[in-house]
């Protein structure tokens, strides 16, 4: 195995890493906000990526702009979805019944993209799609980097907004105790539904980067469903920090481990490793005590 | 709920009068089923959804029991099937003995991956039963020098050519319903003995049921290894009933949504809920796949279907009845029933309002106990 290709590998592992980070400091918010395991995040991940496409298709701007639109409405719909659905669930079965009303909603998403958009494998043409940079002898695409940008921009954003906002205040406070928060004058019900809105936004900025280099079909949100579930279940559930380190390091072995196994079976990283968190550290490695139930 | 006390009100005895009727109706109308089916296809149907039932009966010893919610079962009815499939082509085993062999190694394996994923309970072990299931389809894409990869793999039929395709039909919706008989006698049997009240204190309140003594880790492994069994040989059959197995639908996480949709839907704590829910979803199922067969409509409407039980029939349509015919009860004050701890909450809650009890912040905190 020749140096440049492992170079390669690390810095692809690197850039996808971030995306997979991206996406389950999402779900790690619901979970922290609502105790709810968000099973539909990656429906809504292909759903941006068909909402860029679709746009890039019909207006030929580049699909980077279709943010402007989907990161609201996720924003929005996250909310709606909050406070009409989940709220309605009973406190003793939320977490359990949750995972299947959110699966249901996956279902609804992927049965409406095969109806509408059929199950044609689909993928964005863009004039810098081919292109590629050079780092000591790794060839690295310009979309792959640009994924990687906007991943890291959300995820700086989503801790600045978390750290330095009066919102983000409130929602930390959601998260580590409702009732002292309650009593502080926050409205932890409207945090909440806020809370879940902000996940799904990360879906729709994970979705368009995604869209980039990806050829997308509806049934594909399954292949993400398994590696984000792993990570966080690996990082322990509700641990931001924990969900982005377990991202980057799982992301890192996929992707050297193609290099001996290829891709189908670099996949099982992620399985080999939720096992074997279940079996040595069940509430993960960097969950609470409280983890374990969930 | 049958009360099996000698005094029984006349309300009762007419209950169990009506109950008996409808199982003795349901009886003759399910083995008359293959006598009255119009044409082939519609005694087919009749076969998967006696396959379903028999699957959703297997997955209920898990879900109805304990309550750990297992989206992954799929996991069990695909390694059913290429296990039988397997032992026919490559062993040469005789194709029932094979079914009967391939269950008993399923339920060898889920020993150690109850171990593994029993440690977590919730929306955890959700995740990890998906997980099993996607696995498990990589696996059997990729060694494709096993299981024939994505052309898939064939298995020999196990009655002997002259038997015509109806015939076929008939004789495994019999097939069927047999081994829906059994596992139902399996799971009425658990329900009435200790080892079934204790898998229920586990799913009312699992840290309670070990404080009082509850072995719970070895109740929940062996109702666990004991689902994977039947599920399994739910699978075989299904295997030696279509004659063909492909890894996409062998190991699809929607086969193990529907075991717990129609679980759901019927009912998981009642004994034939399970099969009520697979008549209603088998049927619709159906439906929809023959009028939006080369859409993916009927997914949103499975969707739609499960979302809808979840948010309004979260007990299951016969619990729903069993309450509806408790109101017309005459003595309503004296009937034992079974309550979940939702219910529990919700009463105790109801009852601390009238009394005046003020405050969210008590609630809360009835939540956080309950969970």
């Amino acid at each position: 195995m020749s140096g440049s290709l492992l170079l390669q590998s690390l810095i692809l592992g690197v850039l996808l890493g971030g995306l997979y980070a991206l996406l389950a400091a999402g779900l790690t918010l619901y979970f922290g906000v609502m105790r709810v395991v968000m099973i539909a995040h990656s429906a809504f991940l292909i759903l941006a990526a068909y909402l860029a496409w679709w746009f890039q298709g019909e207006t030929g701007i580049d699909p980077l702009v279709s943010l402007l639109v989907t990161v609201p409405l996720f924003f929005v719909i996250g909310y709606v979805m909050q406070r009409l659905l989940l709220s309605r669930l009973r406190p003793a079965s939320l977490t359990m019944m949750s995972v299947l009303l959110t699966f249901a909603i996956a279902l609804v998403i992927e049965g409406g993209l095969g109806y509408v958009f059929s199950g044609t494998q689909r993928r964005i043409q863009l004039d810098y799609s081919s292109s590629s940079i050079e780092v000591l002898g790794a060839n690295i695409a310009v979309v792959k980097l640009i994924a990687f940008a906007l991943a890291g921009v959300a995820l700086v954003g989503l801790w600045a907004l978390m750290k330095l906002t009066r919102f983000g205040q409130a929602l930390r406070a959601t998260i580590q105790h409702p009732e002292a928060a309650r009593l502080l004058g926050v409205n932890t019900d409207r945090i909440a539904g806020f809370g879940f809105g902000l996940g799904l936004a990360t879906a729709a900025i994970g979705g368009t980067a995604l869209s980039l280099d990806s050829t997308i079909y509806p049934s594909l949100h399954w292949h993400w469903i398994g590696p984000l579930m792993a990570i966080i279940v690996v990082g322990g559930l509700g641990s931001i920090p924990g969900a982005a380190i377990a991202a980057m390091v799982l992301g890192i072995s996929q992707s050297l481990l193609q290099i001996p196994l290829g891709t189908t079976w670099a996949q099982t990283v992620f399985y080999v490793a939720l096992f074997a968190t279940l079996m040595v550290r069940p509430q993960g490695f960097f969950g609470g005590r409280l983890a374990q139930r969930f | 709920m049958p009360s099996a006390s000698s005094t029984r009100s006349a309300f009762d005895t007419a209950l169990l009068g009506v109950r008996g009727l409808i199982l003795v109706v349901a009886a003759v109308l399910v083995l008359a089923f293959p006598r009255m089916a119009p044409d082939a296809f519609i005694l087919s149907v009749g076969v998967v959804i006696a396959s379903y039932a028999a699957l959703a009966v297997g997955w209920n010893f898990v879900g109805g029991f304990t309550g750990y919610i297992s989206l992954g079962h799929a996991a069990y009815s695909g390694l059913g099937g290429y296990g039988t499939a397997l032992l026919i082509i490559d062993a040469g085993w005789n194709p029932w003995l094979a079914l009967v062999g391939a269950a008993v190694a399923v339920a060898l394996i889920a020993v150690p991956i109850g171990v593994a994923s029993l440690r977590v309970r919730g929306a955890s072990f959700v995740i990890v039963s998906i997980s099993l299931v996607l696995i498990l389809l990589l696996v059997s894409q990729s060694w494709s020098g096993l299981t024939g990869g994505s052309n898939g793999l064939r298995v020999p039929r196990p009655f002997a050519d002259d038997v015509l395709r109806p015939e076929q039909h008939e004789r495994f919706f019999y097939l069927n319903v047999a081994l829906v008989v059994v596992a139902l006698a399996v799971w009425w049997a658990i329900d009435r003995s200790r080892f079934g009240t204790g898998l229920k204190a586990i799913r009312e309140d699992e840290d309670k049921a070990q404080a009082l003594g509850v072995p719970t880790f070895a109740y929940k492994l062996a109702v666990f290894v004991i689902s994977a069994f039947f599920t399994a040989m739910a699978g075989g059959l299904y295997a030696l009933w279509f004659g063909s197995l492909d890894p996409i639908f062998q190991f699809s996480i929607l086969i193990g949504s529907y075991m717990v949709l129609m679980s759901l839907l019927g009912g998981i704590r009642s004994l034939f809920g399970p099969v009520v829910g697979a008549v209603i979803v088998g049927y619709s199922l159906e439906y929809f796949k023959a009028q939006y067969g080369d859409t993916q409509f009927h997914l949103v409407a499975l969707g739609l279907l499960l979302a809808l039980v979840v948010l309004f029939m979260p007990d299951g349509v016969l619990p729903a009845l069993g309450s509806l015919v408790d109101r017309l009860r005459p003595d309503r004050a004296t009937s034992i029933r079974e309550m979940t701890a939702a219910e529990l909450l919700e009463h105790n809650r109801a009852i601390e309002k009238d009394s005046g009890t003020d405050g969210a912040a008590e609630d809360r905190e009835t939540e956080e106990v309950v969970r």
